[in-house]
């Protein structure tokens, strides 16, 4: 059947486009990522401040995770990284599950056809709105608001209604772990809320009616039915927060007064910054921050291969199932010449 | 009529629980919208008001006059020293124009590589095909933290501080957006239409350009979208490469005038914050239809 | 456009450049001076010609920089300075142009920020030609040959710094011996206080009465002992410990570091002090310097006073945003002389712009004339006893804000007696910073707990010092 410019067309070997086609990516990402990234493992191997430069074998390491290293404060160093990747995973945890179950419970919700919900586009437009604003201005935003004194909005409000003392919402060791919690549900839970529910519309409608027939009430439907089905999603965010988690930076550094950031928010990514951004090499600490990356590294890598293989296969085909539809979607409602919501 | 009443009991039943769950969800989603919401507004209501009008009374819920005195004061058109410090740092239009740049061409240069890489990997067969789509998938949750105290030091070192260039060329190199990509390529992009191509005598390059792009527009924009808000919100790098008053994007510019020492107004920093954020919600709300349904494709993938 | 150019530049040269650097590693900096020295070389023939009589030049030495440039760039972190010398400058000098041949570059938001983003911009490849620094950091930068000068290479000699404040030039001089900095304020403080609280709580009526009240620590503390009794604790005897620390430890003279050793004398005394004063509720450990709480007790009326340096008092700055423009305050010397900041103009090795440079540093920190000029035009105090003696005794300068009190006139008793016997070092501003946290967070604990609170954190962030 084929003609012969296809026949001739078959015999060319095509190789050398695909090579081309994809080596941009790969020059590019090897001069900026990779080189970055072997040249920080090296950094990790070389002294601070004025011993910049110099091997100095695994002794960050051993400084900043057991506390023993040449400097007299490796203790203190080491307590201080171990406290900063406390904090990673608190204010993570803290975010991650009251942004998941508003989210779900929202996601059943919108998606739920027996709700009548008036203004549901409106309601999803709000709602995703925290996440385009830039970290830097929401941090601003909220300490212009919640400051620790009777001079900012929330205390004057609530001092005003009878409270007795201002409440802390920045300084306090508790208080601004919840206030961070808070900001970064705030900025998120819109966004993880829309991909479950296109993860829900992406099941299969048969299964809800079957279920309906059967007699299941939205309890049961969402247990048996809608939950299961999600995982692969659900699992899809838990990674994907994870490891934003673990690259929490911007509020977390912001959100103080005074002219340090607050240590008791000062995550694994303020701890790395804080030690390399010290002003001329010789006062910069390139060796623990190195150390502390390649740390964050080997655990990213590890929680991101655990889930990868624990969900591999079925992460793929509900993905596959999911985008198609949701594809189709959205091809249609271009179709149509504009969106409804 | 009792008969009546037995079979219309559990329907009227059955419709109050919905109605009464309706309004329920109803009521939670007017908190969450007014939680959203009332941050912003308080914002921009207490930037109308003055420095001493916020000392004095912080707790404002209604619009006060001293926004042109605060807008004089961002803009140095008085000659105070909180005047000085605010113009020659926050320079709005600048910030926008900084922050379009660096967003825009990345957003280009993302979409665009990615979308060749993604043809590349789809479309021909070579022997480090797979070995090239494993080490991009292996690589996609690589947190851009671990690297950037070699990459800092290695801009310092090749005079790249101070320049677009490390925040902008690293965008080719987007190995999330790839791996959607080339999703999207294997689920909807016939592989007939490069051999019908071929065979018509259109060159590689130009099938990519004239047919493959067009054809893959609805993932195009979405990782556009993805793509735009990222690089706009993205403090942690711009932070780091820029440090020339010129050259600094609206995230620098808010966290610097968070963290002025001196002089402060605290009207005009309410009236930064605003400027910084209502510009682009208010583009958000009127592409809004468009960037939820694009979320939602997303979704998908992140 | 340029820009645009140097971009692209920047990218054709961008392989050849990665190859050489990354072979040089960790040596590049001191490539650097090296570089700019050959480039001196050659362009000292032309600096003759360049060279326009300003009266002072011929004092100076032999100039080794470059002369070149077309635009004198001077990198600081806040504009309000740069701005008010830019319009004595150029009123003097009408071939200045602002934004053409001399202009200021932004770098960081506070004097902190600025340690820190210094080092990146100054080595970034931009023209620099002067910058400033404050004493807290200043010898990162002049330390290092990659980042500074000596002013002797612009022809100024260290002979012409006779009528400034000693610490000045002290602090202005790097570990050699060598001149790399000159300041043009001599930023010594004082105890400025709300006239309105002084009289009616505290029945004193002028300044003297209040100097009198507060001249040690001990009359400090009784002085607050008595407004606590007279206002039921409702106003404190100052804004924060942030302020209290500057007047006790520039004045003591306590060094930070012995060498690498953490030196505590003063950070010993001082807690304990501090301690004190919080417990007995003369100052809130809450209230953080130079946040928006500190700018609001003094608004607010919940304190009587602030440790005040000049520049707090210079035109449109600080205390118009503290104390209103009600013109109720004064200013006082206080419990003991002491400075605070100051700014360093440095030499950028990579200068291009060495006459305008040198004439530039000279105007602000040698010439007496342009000195009172910019005393009186900006409130600022000058770094030239000559003039401000000159200034106080002619009567010249009035604060508004002060009710017609002349600040001068406290300051420069002040500055003639600061204590500068001890060393400063490069870790002050991060040890400092670390202090004054320390101290805060854990006011409630015991004294020797914040100590060890305090050097634990020290040694921690800066692997060089030990205990």
């Amino acid at each position: 059947m084929a003609s012969a410019a296809q026949r001739r067309i078959k015999s060319i070997s095509y190789a050398k486009y695909g090579y081309m086609f994809i080596a941009p990516f790969f020059l590019v990402y090897c001069f900026f990522q990779i080189w970055p990234l072997i040249y920080t493992f090296i950094l990790s191997f070389q002294g601070n401040q004025s011993a910049h430069g110099q091997f100095v074998g695994l002794d960050n390491y051993t400084t900043i995770l057991f506390g023993q290293g040449v400097a007299q404060g490796a203790a203190a160093t080491s307590a201080k990284f171990l406290n900063a990747l406390g904090n990673t995973f608190i204010l993570w945890f803290g975010n991650f599950i009251p942004q998941i179950l508003l989210s779900l419970l929202l996601a059943v919700w919108f998606t739920d056809a027996k709700v009548k919900l008036p203004g549901k586009g409106f309601f999803k437009v709000v709602m995703y709105m925290p996440n385009i604003i830039t970290a830097a201005s929401v941090a601003a935003l909220f300490l212009n608001l919640f400051g620790d004194s009777k001079y900012y909005f929330v205390n004057a409000t609530l001092l005003h209604m009878g409270l007795e003392e201002p409440i802390k919402f920045v300084t306090d060791p508790v208080v601004s772990k919840i206030m961070v919690m808070f900001i970064q549900t705030w900025l998120w839970f819109g966004n993880t809320m829309i991909m479950l529910m296109s993860g829900i519309m992406g099941i299969n409608p048969s299964l809800f009616e079957a279920a309906n027939i059967d007699g299941a009430n939205s309890r049961q439907v969402f247990f048996k039915v809608t939950l299961p089905l999600l995982q692969p999603i659900m699992v899809y965010t838990l990674v994907t927060s994870m490891i934003g988690g673990l690259q929490m930076f911007d509020i977390p550094y912001l959100y103080h007064t005074g002219a340090n950031y607050s240590l008791d928010l000062e995550t694994a990514a303020v701890f790395i910054y804080a030690n390399f951004n010290q002003g001329t090499v010789a006062q910069a600490n390139y060796g623990y921050a190195g150390a502390a990356s390649i740390i964050i590294f080997v655990i990213t890598a590890l929680l991101g291969s655990i889930t990868f293989y624990m969900n591999r296969d079925k992460d793929e085909i509900a993905q596959k199932k999911q985008r198609k539809r949701a594809m189709k979607q959205y091809k249609e409602k271009m179709k149509r010449g504009g969106l409804t919501l | 009529m009792s008969m009546k009443k037995q079979y219309g009991q559990p329907k009227d039943n059955y419709h109050a629980k919905i109605i009464a769950k309706s309004v329920f969800i109803f009521i939670i989603c007017v908190i969450l919208t007014l939680i959203c919401l009332i941050p912003i507004y308080i914002l921009i209501v207490n930037s109308t008001h003055g420095h001493m009008d916020l000392a004095k009374n912080p707790s404002n819920f209604w619009f006060g006059s001293s926004i042109g005195d605060n807008f004089n004061t961002l803009l140095g058109k008085v000659k105070t020293g909180a005047a000085r410090q605010y113009s020659g740092s926050f320079d709005t239009v600048q910030g926008y124009v900084n922050s379009l740049l660096i967003a825009g061409s990345t957003t280009g240069l993302t979409v665009f590589f990615s979308a060749l890489t993604a043809y590349g990997l789809t479309v021909y067969d070579f022997k480090l095909r797979s070995p090239a789509y494993t080490f991009i998938i292996a690589v996609m949750m690589i947190p851009v933290q671990v690297s950037s105290a070699g990459f800092v030091r290695f801009m310092y070192q090749l005079g790249l501080i101070n320049n677009f260039i490390p925040l902008i060329v690293p965008a080719i190199a987007a190995p999330a957006v790839i791996f959607f990509m080339r999703s999207y390529m294997k689920s909807s992009f016939p592989l007939d239409i490069v051999e019908a191509a071929r065979i018509d005598g259109c060159a590689e390059f130009r099938t990519f350009l004239t047919i493959a792009l067009p054809m893959m527009k609805p993932a195009i924009a979405v990782q556009a979208i993805f793509a735009f808000v990222a690089n706009w919100n993205n403090f942690y790098t711009q932070n780091m490469i820029l440090k020339n008053d010129k050259l600094v994007t609206m995230p620098i510019m808010v966290a610097k005038v968070l963290g002025f020492d001196k002089n402060k107004d605290y009207g005009v920093d309410y009236l930064c914050v605003t400027l910084s954020i209502l510009p682009i919600v208010i583009i958000y709300f009127i592409l809004s239809k468009f960037i939820i349904a694009g979320v939602a494709l997303g979704g998908v993938k992140e | 456009m340029s820009k645009m150019k140097r971009t692209l530049a920047l990218l054709a040269t961008l392989a050849m450049a990665s190859t050489a650097f990354v072979a040089c590693g960790p040596a590049e900096e001191e490539s650097k001076p090296a570089e700019s020295k050959t480039e001196s070389v050659e362009s000292k023939g032309e600096e003759s010609k360049g060279e326009e009589s300003k009266g002072e030049e011929s004092k100076g030495g032999e100039v080794k920089l470059a002369d070149d440039g077309d635009c004198l760039t001077i990198v600081c972190w806040t504009d309000t300075d740069l701005n008010n010398m830019f319009e004595v400058y150029t009123a003097k000098n009408t071939d200045a142009v602002v934004d053409q041949n001399i202009k200021y570059q932004n770098c960081g938001e506070n004097g902190g920020a600025a340690a820190k983003e210094y080092a990146n911009y100054l080595n970034a490849g931009d023209d620099v030609d002067l910058f400033v620094t404050e004493a807290g950091w200043i010898l990162n930068y002049i330390n290092d040959d990659a980042f500074s000068a000596p002013l002797s290479d612009l022809g100024i000699s260290e002979d012409e710094y006779k009528d400034a404040y000693d610490y000045t030039v002290k602090i202005g001089t790097d570990n050699n011996g060598v001149l790399k900095g000159a300041s043009w304020q001599a930023a010594a403080g004082g105890f400025a206080y709300n006239t309105d609280i002084a009289k009616e709580k505290l029945g004193i009526e002028t300044p003297e009465a209040m100097q009198d009240a507060i001249k040690d620590w001990d009359g400090f503390m009784a002085t607050a002992e008595k407004l606590k009794t007279a206002t039921d604790g409702k106003v404190k005897m100052t804004a924060t410990l942030g302020g209290l620390w500057q007047c006790f430890s520039t004045a003591t003279g306590a060094a930070w570091v012995d060498g690498t050793t953490l030196n505590t004398t003063a950070v010993k005394e001082f807690t304990t002090m501090a301690k004190d004063m919080v417990d007995k509720g003369y100052v809130n450990p809450d209230v953080n310097q130079w946040t928006a709480d500190w700018t609001n007790v003094g608004l607010g009326g919940e304190t009587l006073g602030y440790f005040y340096s000049t520049w707090c008092l210079a035109t449109g700055a600080q205390l118009e945003q503290n104390g209103g423009s009600a013109g109720n305050w004064n200013i006082v010397k206080g419990p003991q002389e002491y400075f605070w900041g100051g700014s360093w103009l440095c030499v950028s090795p990579n200068c291009d712009n060495a006459t305008m440079a040198a004439d530039f540093i000279r105007c602000f920190t040698v010439n007496a004339d342009t000195m009172e000029q910019y005393a009186l035009e900006s409130g600022d105090f000058t770094n030239n006893k000559a003039v401000m003696e000159k200034i106080v005794s002619e009567k010249k300068n009035t604060n508004a804000l002060l009710g017609g009190q002349d600040q001068f006139a406290v300051f420069v008793d002040v500055a003639a007696g600061i204590n500068m016997d001890a060393s400063i070092s490069k870790y002050d501003q991060s040890l400092k910073d670390t202090y004054l946290n320390a101290l805060q967070k854990n006011i409630t604990k015991s004294a020797d707990e914040i100590l060890d609170v305090y050097t634990t954190d020290a040694i921690a962030a800066n692997p060089d010092l030990s205990k």
